[in-house]
């Protein structure tokens, strides 16, 4: 692990863990409703402050807390066209896949490349500890597999191009 | 699969079965192959006798290029008049097939890279030019050489796709093989970037590949398409131009054969690799993904009401 | 025709895979939906069941030069693998291990999937996906996840242009209308798909499944080839293998209208009583008799009992029993229009002998009704069950049919139209072929 990066996930754990009290609290705005108020955002007094934390200027993590959830967003590090174009297909293919991820959010926050929203039913179902958890490794293992998947591709055209020329010898 | 066949498998495969003496059946079949070319197999006069006709899209500019002669050469008694909407026919009679088992796996073959025949015969031009400039070039030194042999032959250009196209031209110490391609995907066009600067990198970096063509590529028409027709409009920064600098020692008469065999796949081998490595990413995104969900179902407690047997085989739930 | 490239389909069973291109009147490729590859644990890596990492790229050659070791360690174990009958063959060698991708007619293993679509498009076809529209079946009752998957693919991987999904049952349907006895040409009918695994009576209205009436049967082809290698072991046949059994199966067997008369026919006239000749691969010949099995065999569709103890319900009582466990308006529909598809239909007169069994049936119960009703008269009920020449790869040859219809192309979704709205696209298809269309 790289020096800049501990930190950097120490932070993130310990803002998350703070961030994720969350408490069953029903709608102002609508009766008989129960809403994500991050989503919603319809009572300014029930969203707490936003909170960036950022490594470098292409990795940052986003967490918006609410009374009764809160919303991580993450943009991955991307270096080059590669990066970004393997990034962007695998966070597709994960959203695609957001019925099983139930903290998945279907579409990323503007600026962002995925999101997860946390509400207080998943904090009451599921052990805390482990939802961050989940989250730090995800953050982690993104990385290292956008950087393989980057490694196979150069290494695959590599290979491809020298079986494409060796015929020719 | 690594490479890409030369030969159609398909004719190949149904020729096989034919001619092993299977009792004689009708066929009607429409088969396509790479890059819009279609083959049409049917015994339209009697079950022994199979009509095998092509079309190509650019068939009318490897006419050309000499492409009937090139056929001629190579299906010359099997030649029948091409069936309305193809451009190319043989005809074979099961009853009329060379005696030897050899001769007749010859003929499959031939029949089964008819494709690749027909797409021949512009580099087979560019081939024997090149011999003639050589020929000549070696009559001259470098400084007084007369401007024909200087610039060496026309650029022949076989649009064999709707938005590519292949472009020849012979010189007197090499034959220049321009393609162009286009991407209509974000996706395939950062792949196919990254696949062909490889391609361009190879010969450097592998001793072993020291002999091979040399590859460049630009997103710009390279030198040799100036002037010609249709290349310019096309230019606006979509198309990108694979060239390959063929040398003489890849024209030899002995090695010419495959290397035209080779260097028309490389279009759709190009493509198949990318697409085969999107298939593998996927199957990483699959594996990945998977690794997630267990990582994220970790977060859910354990001890969640269990079923429970009594010794009967009854099931209760217990009361929390 | 020439300015258009032929549709590709692609019907994937789970015992076969039948590949060809539109207008065609059989699939240019018929092999097994098996697909070889490298046996996993060979390589030992750290990294468990996780496809292998590429090594880091050597840029060093190292002396003998990169290409004699090019397979081997550059992280190309995807690339190597086989499809259909190659696959078989690779997995009796060593290192290679058979993979089935497909089960009880779903797709179970994406990434094998993938591969041999992968192959099948660029090896066997030899097109460019995105030149081609694509026409893939689906077996009724796939969950729409599946189909998304599998969108994902065919769009995202190998961008082929355009893309529909049909259900096999529907696709046999539209391969009927080749038969001279059908004039109008209606998607409701009751689909009987018998392959090698398993047998299914599916009734279709309007073009669409009714799920909740499908049965299945565990007597298919397979069930057919073991009766026969049965008999012939009884008998102590000098060759009872079960390619023998299977060979026998597929060129003598044929439904006899009723076996007692059948087995007394046999006795009358012993030149119905086969000889077979089984030659061996080393050369030689064996000699076998071949009898009662020619109708027996596929009489255990009729008569389960006589092969079988756990499933006893005759297949022209289960095709009854889903025919009136669905809506009451489209009955007389399904009755009128039973399709037979599969390999295992393709008996001399088997046809015949299910239009005649359910029809009694059927009688059996108008009578019953009349009888309690009391003097009312019904109008009868049509049963007919539609031999035609296509049953064998029926879905297939429907998907053929309706590929290179003109309009084919307006029912499909593009890949703009994907990259537009995302997978969930493929959710909804228009119905290719129903009213409507010609």
């Amino acid at each position: 692990m790289s020096q800049s990066l501990r930190p950097y996930l120490q932070a993130v754990r310990s803002s998350l863990t703070a961030a994720l009290a969350l408490s069953n609290f029903a709608s102002q705005t609508s009766e008989r409703h129960n809403v994500p108020e991050i989503e919603a955002a319809s009572s300014p007094e029930l969203l707490l402050n936003p909170l960036t934390i950022s490594r470098n200027d292409t990795e940052r993590v986003l967490i918006e807390p609410s009374v009764n959830s809160v919303r991580i967003s993450l943009k991955v590090k991307q270096a080059d066209e590669i990066e970004h174009i393997l990034v962007h297909k695998f966070t597709r293919f994960l959203t695609q896949r957001a019925e099983s991820f139930f903290i998945l959010r279907r579409k990323p926050i503007e600026g962002y490349d995925i999101s997860f929203l946390v509400t207080n039913y998943h904090t009451e179902a599921l052990l805390k500890h482990k939802l961050v958890d989940f989250i730090l490794q995800f953050m982690e293992e993104v990385d290292k597999e956008i950087s393989e998947m980057k490694l196979f591709l150069n290494a695959r055209a590599r290979f491809v191009a020298e079986s494409f020329l060796t015929p020719f010898d | 699969m690594l490479l890409l066949d030369y030969q159609n498998v398909l004719i190949q495969s149904l020729l096989t079965e034919r001619f092993s003496g299977a009792p004689p059946a009708s066929i009607d079949q429409v088969v396509s192959d790479f890059d819009g070319v279609t083959f049409h197999l049917s015994t339209p006069e009697s079950k022994t006798k199979i009509l095998v006709s092509i079309h190509v899209k650019c068939f009318k500019e490897l006419v050309q290029y000499g492409a009937q002669a090139v056929l001629e050469r190579e299906y010359g008694p099997y030649i029948v008049s091409p069936e309305p909407g193809y451009d190319f026919s043989v005809q074979i009679d099961l009853e009329n097939l060379p005696a030897e088992q050899e001769a007749r796996e010859e003929l499959i073959m031939k029949l089964a890279l008819l494709k690749r025949n027909a797409m021949a015969a512009p580099f087979e031009r560019a081939f024997d030019e090149f011999a003639e400039l050589a020929e000549e070039a070696s009559r001259y030194t470098s400084e007084s050489a007369p401007q024909g042999v200087k610039e060496g032959g026309e650029v022949m250009s076989i649009h064999y796709r709707e938005e590519e196209a292949i472009y020849i031209k012979a010189s007197h110490d090499r034959v220049t093989v321009i393609f162009s391609t286009v991407f209509r995907e974000e996706t395939d066009r950062i792949f196919g970037k990254v696949f062909l600067q490889e391609f361009v990198d190879a010969r450097r970096r592998v001793v072993t590949l020291q002999n091979a063509p040399q590859v460049l590529f630009r997103n710009t028409p390279p030198l040799e398409l100036e002037g010609v027709p249709g290349v310019e409009n096309a230019s606006e920064g979509e198309m990108s131009y694979v060239t390959f600098v063929l040398f003489p020692r890849h024209l030899t008469p002995q090695r010419r054969y495959d290397s035209i065999s080779h260097i028309q796949t490389f279009r759709d081998y190009f493509h198949y690799h990318i697409k085969a490595s999107k298939a593998y990413i996927h199957t990483r995104m699959r594996k990945r993904t998977a690794d997630f969900l267990q990582v994220l179902n970790r977060a859910r407690p354990e001890n969640e009401e269990r079923e429970r047997k009594t010794a009967s085989g009854r099931t209760f739930r217990v009361q929390s | 025709m020439a300015s258009q490239t032929p549709a590709v389909v692609m019907d994937n069973g789970t015992g076969y895979s039948k590949l060809g291109f539109a207008g065609n009147d059989s699939p240019s490729f018929v092999f097994p939906t098996a697909i070889a590859t490298k046996a996993a644990g060979s390589a030992g890596s750290s990294a468990g069941s996780r496809p292998a990492v590429p090594n880091k790229p050597s840029f060093l050659p190292g002396g003998a030069g990169a290409s004699s070791h090019l397979s081997g360690k550059r992280g190309t174990e995807d690339l190597d693998f086989f499809i259909g009958d190659e696959a078989l063959a690779a997995g009796s060698g060593p290192g290679y291990g058979v993979n089935y991708p497909i089960r009880h007619g779903q797709i179970e293993n994406w990434d094998y999937m993938e591969r041999f679509w992968s192959n099948s498009i660029f090896k066997y076809l030899r097109v460019e996906p995105e030149d081609h529209y694509f026409l893939l079946t689906e077996p009724p009752l796939n969950p729409p996840e599946n189909r998304e998957n599998t969108a994902e693919i065919m769009f995202e991987s190998f961008n082929c242009a355009g893309l529909y999904i049909a259900v096999q049952a529907v696709l046999a349907l539209a391969a009927s209308w080749t038969s001279s006895k059908v004039t109008d040409r209606s998607l409701t009918g009751t689909v009987i798909d018998s392959g090698d695994g398993v047998t299914h009576v599916i009734p279709v209205a309007e073009g669409y499944v009714i799920g909740s009436s499908i049965k299945s049967i565990p007597i298919a082809g397979r069930d057919i080839t073991y009766f026969v290698q049965s008999l012939l072991r009884d008998r102590g046949e000098p060759d009872s293998s079960l390619k023998t059994a299977e060979k026998v199966k597929e060129e003598y067997c044929y439904v006899s209208p009723d076996i007692v008369k059948e087995f007394a026919r046999y006795d009358r006239e012993p030149d119905r009583l086969l000889k077979h000749t089984v030659t061996s691969p080393n050369g030689r010949s064996v000699q076998i008799d071949i009898g009662y099995e020619r109708f027996l065999a596929p009489e255990i569709f009729f008569n389960p009992e006589i092969y079988s103890s756990d499933f006893l319900t005759p297949l022209p009582n289960v095709v009854d029993g889903v025919i009136q466990s669905s809506p009451i308006d489209v009955r007389r529909g399904l009755y009128k229009n039973i399709v037979l598809s599969g390999g295992s239909t393709l008996y001399k007169d088997f046809g015949r002998r299910l239009q005649r069994d359910i029809r009694h049936l059927v009688d059996a119960r108008i009578r019953a009704s009349e009888a309690r009703s009391g003097g009312a008269r019904s109008g009868g009920l049509d049963v007919a069950v539609v031999t035609h020449k296509r049953q064998r790869h029926g879905p297939w040859f429907g998907g053929s049919l309706l590929g290179q219809t003109p309009e084919f192309r307006s029912y499909c979704h593009t890949k703009a139209e994907y990259d537009e709205i995302g997978p969930s696209i493929v959710r909804r298809f228009a119905l290719l072929g129903g009213p409507g269309s010609s």
